[in-house]
């Protein structure tokens, strides 16, 4: 988001959305309809951009949306972090 | 003796067209009638293809290309209005009311807007991205002219007119990314930088980030149709 130059606006005004909406998903106030608009979101940046940045600035999201899409649902439906990352709700910790 | 013409033909939206070489899609499409939404373009401006309205598919590649910037090749098959490209319209006009403070109920450019305009026609029903509400200025130190970054979309159409029609270039962009806004001189007040208070600037402003401050409360539309006949009568001279 920081290297953006602001020229073209699916970079500019696109990556700040993606960021604003990761980083409510993230604190638990994120909802479904949050990750259907990420995910449209994404895939606009990535094809209407101009240069190079804002067509690959988008790929992080969408490969985590890929194979870690579980552990966004589990962010949005159980206001829980399964890496443990996210300042929600500390993990259940497993004793041995 | 003029150069010969080279023509080429190419396929907008099922239609079989000629041009000529170096004319660029949107060009073509202008002269046949077949319309591509722009915002940043502008008859007699440079183009720089920000906006991304005006992106079209290209048969046979797997990237959008901006009609204004776009030159024909021969056997070109270009569509101009498919659902992947009203969808990416509709985010990026999304974007655009998102970005700033886009009140049209208080704005002078209301009934007179291009991204207005656009948001209707391209059936913008709501924006569902969350607003991004950020704080800007608005600078009235011109006697004759306010400048509201409220209602600024980036689109550089002031920065190119008073650089290239205008030949002062007092407008310009300051920082980057969703930071950027748009200063006169070296982020001096508008009334006191080298500003000759000609307004071409204000007439080709697609919002009411620009306007003439006797219009306000009124209606205010904008003429940025000088430009293409401007430009002939330079040309000429």
């Amino acid at each position: 988001m920081t290297e953006s130059c602001g020229k073209c606006i699916p970079c500019r005004a696109g990556t700040a959305q993606m960021y604003t909406l990761l980083t409510r998903i993230c604190n638990g106030s994120g909802t479904m309809e949050d990750l259907e608009l990420l995910e449209g979101l994404c895939s606009t940046v990535k094809e209407a951009s101009l240069c190079g940045l804002g067509q690959t600035a988008p790929n992080p999201v969408l490969s985590t949306l890929k194979y870690f899409r579980n552990e966004y649902i589990e962010h949005i439906v159980h206001k829980r972090c399964p890496a443990g990352v996210c300042n929600l709700e500390a993990p259940v910790e497993v004793q041995a | 003796m003029s150069d010969a013409v080279e023509v080429k033909t190419l396929v907008i939206d099922g239609r079989e067209l000629s041009a000529r070489r170096g004319q660029t899609i949107l060009e073509v499409a202008q002269e046949n009638n077949i319309y591509i939404p722009t915002l940043c373009h502008l008859e007699g401006l440079s183009d720089v293809g920000a906006c991304r309205m005006c992106l079209v598919e290209i048969k046979g590649s797997n990237k959008l290309l901006p009609a204004c910037l776009a030159t024909v090749f021969e056997s070109m098959e270009v569509s101009t209005n498919t659902e992947r490209l009203q969808k990416h319209r509709r985010t990026i006009l999304e974007l655009l009311f998102a970005e700033r403070n886009h009140i049209c109920s208080v704005c002078v450019a209301n009934g007179h807007c291009e991204l207005q305009a656009l948001g209707q026609e391209q059936g913008l029903t709501h924006v569902r991205l969350p607003y991004r509400n950020p704080e800007l200025t608005v600078d009235a130190s011109n006697e004759r002219f306010t400048i509201d970054h409220s209602r600024c979309i980036l689109c550089t159409r002031c920065v190119r007119a008073c650089a290239e029609i205008e030949g002062v270039h007092v407008w310009d962009v300051m920082g980057r990314g969703i930071n950027s806004i748009i200063i006169s001189d070296l982020h001096e007040d508008w009334g006191t930088s080298s500003c000759t208070r000609c307004g071409k600037c204000v007439q080709v402003c697609p919002t009411g980030a620009l306007f003439d401050k006797s219009k306000i409360g009124s209606d205010h539309p904008k003429y940025p149709d000088f430009l293409p006949y401007l430009n002939l009568m330079r040309e000429a001279q």
